[in-house]
């Protein structure tokens, strides 16, 4: 496996670069979607960043807006108010295909489900990424990051011939050889038993210690959410609560339980 | 990326189009004109001037009188090279075995024609026992007829029966005469044969024969002398080309339709496959490159095995068409290098086509999607595809107006045929906003049975209105094709039979039997009043070619205005027309009485007539009338078509009596029965198609729901209950299409309607074959019933606790 370290962000877009540690960074994100009677607010301003290297994990009840705020920053959706940064990248300013391109290079996706093409071996899954920027990685760098996920005995199976767990993998590792800037994770143990779901978790923990990425993760899962380094609680679209320092799902648990108890909050 | 499964439809639907445009594209390119083998020896043969501009008249080309052929001969005998020089005379000639016309092979012209034996030395025929025929009242015949020689034989000639001897056989169709009977009865030449020495060169004979005949008839050789086939064999060559050429384009037309209904099918439920290439860094473009790459990959895969399918269904197809008589017998098929590579090229094109809309929507498909669980779609119809639909059908609208207003029925038959076209893939686009409404009206009587399956089948109709217009485009596409094209060929028939009958005045009509026409002597022995037709040519030196062809009709005027009642008198009358330089002209003529109007006859004479009479266009079958008597002194051979008499008749040798009715639904009765044949081919091709897209689209919606299902039957529902859904689903929505195609159709044939009236001049009534109507509708029933039915029966075997509800977070 190459040296951690990150390449450096080519200068693709003639954008204004802001200068930062910060790998992604959120500013003032307003989402409204609907109109009239049928408006809903699904971010109502939300102010944060991940730096470089760490894991934080996004909490927060059903239409907390946590998966609104993953998407966002993600550039899978747009907002209405508001910029997001990735490694100092604009993406309001990027076209559609710019921000593709964008997706191609800088992030890494791990879904809930679904996560894998059905018709593409589990090497070719992790290889498509580069393989659509026309590059293609050379297969000891695809066997290496299947290894990686305890996966190597499996490259040439199809999805339908994998587990749940080993589905989640396969997309951790094709996470891991394009080497993204950030890595978002939406519910990525939502479907798994608890055995598989650790499994994963120590895998995307180990892109943040080994290899020196930024995981950002949604989940309602407190145990999930003790893989990180630090957790963001949201509410009715805003940051409400935030955790760091060496985190336990007892700690998480229990400042979960707290905003419950405060009155004219939302339940979770 | 190209998965089988997935694929498979669309393979299927792009084979059976190639396959079909390679067979129709193979017939296309066999069908040339064959040289007859009666002409086979003639290295270099002059045919006469041309007549007509139009392709599909097949009218015969202008003859050279008595002198002109006997200058001609005389002049290409001098020409070095040449060792005979031939006028090859064709005349009406039947020999009658048993006091009747031969019944075998009627359709083949040469059966019936007659030569003079000199004509035996430019082909192939072979003397097989007797002698030439040297004197009038010697024949040699067909040795398939069974005579021997010396045996007495009647022979049918224009004159009515006479008696011969057979003097000799020979080993092809036809009878031979001695030449000087010949000239008499065919004293209009069109073809001279030159049979070459031993080593002469056919092309600079050829060059120098041209020098001596100049403008006065072309000089023909090698397989350029196909253009001598006979009229018959051209005419039906035509046909067929017709039939092929229609049936390879509309199985373009509609293999394009399936497929892309089928690949809209496939990227709507691809939609969090193609979200999620977008999610990890597919640009749009490269999604729809991928959706190319794949259509192409199944279009070359699918035309080759089409084009091979095709390849080994020509023979078969070229003999079905030589039976049913869409091919003269001379007919082979040949195997050529365009068609293949045309139908080879064909598989790709059509899936690429078909594929292009499909492609765009793949395209805009968002990354988010692959998140998306709910395969509920959100906008039934996008506003583009809403202008184009309404462009389509507006021009189909448009082109329905046409119909409606054609002058001739060919044109408004092609208008018909293109607004259907127009009106069906407009309302194919449109679908899924029709498709909303319609199910709400069907609201009633889905409630009834059972009530949980009514609201079912309701819901899933009404929330996946790409699903359902997906399977109903098909239906909708045949049904209107059905039962358009069925209605205007029946109506258009009906019309003009009933318009036909309405003109003529008589008892009872004597038409031909198994002859090509009724000869003088019996015609007399009935009295009545007939017609004799004859091809009559008007030369404009200021058009090419200078030569235009006419139909003259030889009467006696009072009967036949008596027997005619759509007769209109403009100008003149007809009681003028006497003597031997008399004619009525119609008024597209555009000349008074007493002015002049020369034609040249079928023997070849120039003549100066002078008007009598102008009546109206649509007052006779023809295009001139001329006294009887004229028709029958320049060409001999002339037939009577048609005797109109009063009462009924014993009829004589080659005819028969009908009435009128049966005679005007007769009249075209050997061409209707073509065009009959040919419609039930086309809508068979469409129908077969539109059964083949909703069984395709339904076997892949069945996967697509098996979740669903499951949860219907967790729910409660019994194993009957779910098959009665899927199968009352499916048989909502072909209905749903059938009611569409029919709108769809019923709007083209009130245009037809309205163009044949005018057409006809009277009222006509709409005529809709219901049978073929309820067979296409039924296929598709049937097929869609199977086809959601024995996959939903598969998957309810297993038990509902056991069988997974999918990954639900």
């Amino acid at each position: 496996m190459p040296a951690p370290a990150r390449r450096a962000a080519p200068p693709v877009f003639g954008t204004v670069t802001v200068m930062t540690t910060d790998t992604v960074t959120l500013t003032g994100l307003r989402t409204v979607y609907g109109t009239g009677d049928r408006r809903v607010t699904a971010l109502d301003g939300v102010t944060t960043s991940f730096a470089g290297g760490t894991f934080t994990a996004v909490m927060g009840p059903s239409g907390s807006g946590k998966s609104t705020l993953l998407h966002c920053a993600a550039g899978l959706d747009r907002a209405t108010e508001g910029v997001v940064t990735i490694d100092g990248v604009r993406l309001d300013d990027l076209g559609e295909d710019e921000l593709t391109r964008l997706r191609r290079d800088r992030i890494g996706f791990v879904f809930q489900a679904f996560n894998l093409v059905s018709t593409l071996t589990a090497a070719q899954n992790v290889e498509l990424p580069s393989r659509l920027a026309r590059r293609r990685p050379p297969a000891a760098d695809v066997a290496a990051a299947l290894d990686a996920v305890g996966l190597a005995d499996r490259a040439g199976h199809r999805p339908s011939e994998l587990s749940g767990g080993e589905q989640q993998r396969v997309a951790v590792a094709r996470a891991l050889i394009t080497r993204p800037a950030v890595v978002f994770a939406d519910e990525p143990t939502g479907a798994l038993d608890s055995s598989a779901s650790r499994q994963v978790l120590r895998l995307l923990r180990a892109l943040v210690d080994d290899h020196g990425q930024t995981v950002v993760m949604v989940t309602h899962d407190p145990a999930a959410a003790a893989y990180a380094d630090r957790v963001l609680l949201l509410a009715d679209g805003r940051v409400v609560d935030e955790l760091t320092g060496p985190i336990t799902a007892a700690a998480v648990a229990a400042r979960i339980a707290e905003r419950e108890t405060v009155p004219a909050e939302s339940s979770w | 990326m190209v998965s089988v499964r997935r694929s498979a439809s669309a393979f299927v639907a792009v084979a059976i189009g190639v396959a079909l445009v390679a067979a129709a594209t193979l017939l296309l390119a066999s069908g040339r004109p064959q040289v007859p083998d009666r002409l086979a020896r003639a290295a270099v043969v002059v045919q006469s001037p041309e007549a007509g501009a139009s392709a599909d008249a097949f009218v015969p080309t202008r003859p050279w009188s008595a002198t002109a052929t006997a200058g001609l001969v005389g002049r290409l005998a001098a020409l070095p090279g040449v060792a005979a020089v031939v006028p090859d005379r064709t005349f009406y000639a039947q020999p009658l075995v048993d006091g009747r016309p031969v019944a075998a092979d009627t359709r083949r012209e040469d059966a019936h024609q007659g030569h003079g034996w000199s004509s035996a030395q430019l082909g192939g025929l072979r003397r097989t026992a007797g002698e030439p025929p040297l004197r009038p009242g010697e024949v040699v015949v067909d040795r398939a007829l069974g005579l021997r020689t010396g045996a007495p034989v009647t022979l049918l000639t224009a004159a009515g029966p006479e008696a011969y001897t057979v003097t000799g056989l020979v080993d092809g169709p036809g009878v031979l005469v001695a030449d000087e009977v010949a000239a008499a009865l065919a004293p209009g030449v069109r073809t001279i044969g030159l049979v070459l020495a031993p080593g002469a060169d056919p092309e600079r004979v050829a060059t120098a024969a041209r020098g001596v005949v100049g403008g006065d008839g072309q000089v023909l050789t090698g397989a350029a002398r196909g253009a001598l086939e006979p009229r018959g064999d051209a005419r039906t060559r035509w046909i067929g080309m017709q039939v092929l050429t229609a049936t390879a384009a509309l199985a373009g037309f509609v293999t394009v339709f399936v497929v892309a209904s089928t690949f809209a099918f496939t990227i709507a439920q691809r939609r969090r496959e193609l979200g999620l290439l977008r999610a990890v860094g597919a640009t749009g473009r490269q999604v729809r490159r991928m959706v190319y790459a794949e259509a192409l990959a199944v279009g070359a895969a699918a035309g080759l095995v089409g084009l091979l399918v095709g390849a080994a269904l020509a023979p078969l197809l070229g003999r079905l068409l030589v039976d049913v008589g869409y091919e003269p017998s001379t007919f082979r098929v040949r195997y050529e290098l365009w068609p293949v590579a045309v139908s080879f090229a064909a598989g790709p094109v059509i899936a690429l086509l078909a594929v292009w809309s499909a492609s765009r929507r793949a395209a805009r498909v968002r990354p988010l999607e692959a998140l998306r669980e709910a395969a509920v779609e959100q906008r039934p119809i996008g506003r583009v595809r809403v202008a184009v639909g309404a462009l389509l059908v507006a021009a189909g609208l448009a082109l329905s107006v046409g119909t409606a207003t054609a002058d001739e029925a060919r044109i408004a038959a092609q208008y018909a045929l293109y607004a259907v076209m127009a009106l069906v893939a407009g309302a194919t686009v449109l679908a899924p906003a029709v498709v909303g409404p319609v199910v709400r009206l069907l609201r009633s009587p889905l409630r009834r049975p059972g009530g949980a399956i009514g609201m079912l089948v309701r819901g899933g109709a009404l929330t996946a209105t790409r699903r359902t217009a997906a399977i109903a485009a098909p239906v909708l596409l045949t049904v209107a094709f059905a039962v358009l094209v069925s209605g205007m060929v029946r109506t258009t028939t009906a019309a003009y039979a009933a318009g036909r009958a309405d003109n003529v005045n008589a008892g009872w009509i004597l038409v031909p039997d198994r002859a090509p026409g009724l000869s003088d002597r019996a015609v007399a022995a009935t009295g009545g009043t007939a017609l004799l037709p004859t091809t009559v040519y008007r030369t404009d030196p200021g058009e090419l070619p200078a030569d235009r062809p006419l139909t003259a009709l030889g009467v006696e005027p009072a009967g036949f205005a008596a027997a005619n009642r759509a007769l209109t008198v403009v100008a003149g009358s007809l009681d003028d027309l006497r003597g031997d330089d008399t004619v009525v002209v119609t008024e597209a003529a555009n000349l008074r009485p007493s002015e002049a109007y020369a034609v040249v006859f079928a023997d070849g004479t120039s003549v100066s007539l002078r008007v009598v009479a102008v009546v109206s266009d649509t007052s006779i079958p023809g295009d001139l009338l001329v006294p009887r008597a004229v028709v029958r002194t320049h060409d001999p051979s002339a037939l009577t078509s048609t005797v109109y008499v009063r009462d009924r008749i014993d009829p004589p040798a080659g005819a028969r009596v009908v009435d009128v009715a049966t005679w005007a639904a007769e009249a075209d009765a050997a061409e209707d029965r073509l065009v009959w044949l040919f419609t039930l081919l086309l809508i068979g091709v469409s129908a077969g198609y539109g059964a083949i897209a909703v069984a395709n689209t339904l076997l892949l919606a069945a996967a697509g729901r098996a979740a669903d299902l499951r949860l219907i039957r967790l729910a409660g529902a019994t194993r009957r209950q779910v098959l009665w859904l899927v199968t009352a689903e499916s048989a909502v929505v072909v209905l749903i299409g059938a009611l569409l195609g029919g709108a769809v159709a019923f709007v083209g044939l009130l245009s037809i309607r309205a163009g044949l009236a005018e057409q006809v001049g009277a009222p006509v009534d709409l005529v809709v074959p219901w049978s073929v109507v309820a067979g296409v509708v039924g296929l598709c029933l049937l097929l869609a019933a199977l086809a959601s039915a024995l996959p939903t029966w598969r998957s309810l075997r297993r038990r509902p606790a056991r069988s997974s509800v999918g990954v639900v977070g």
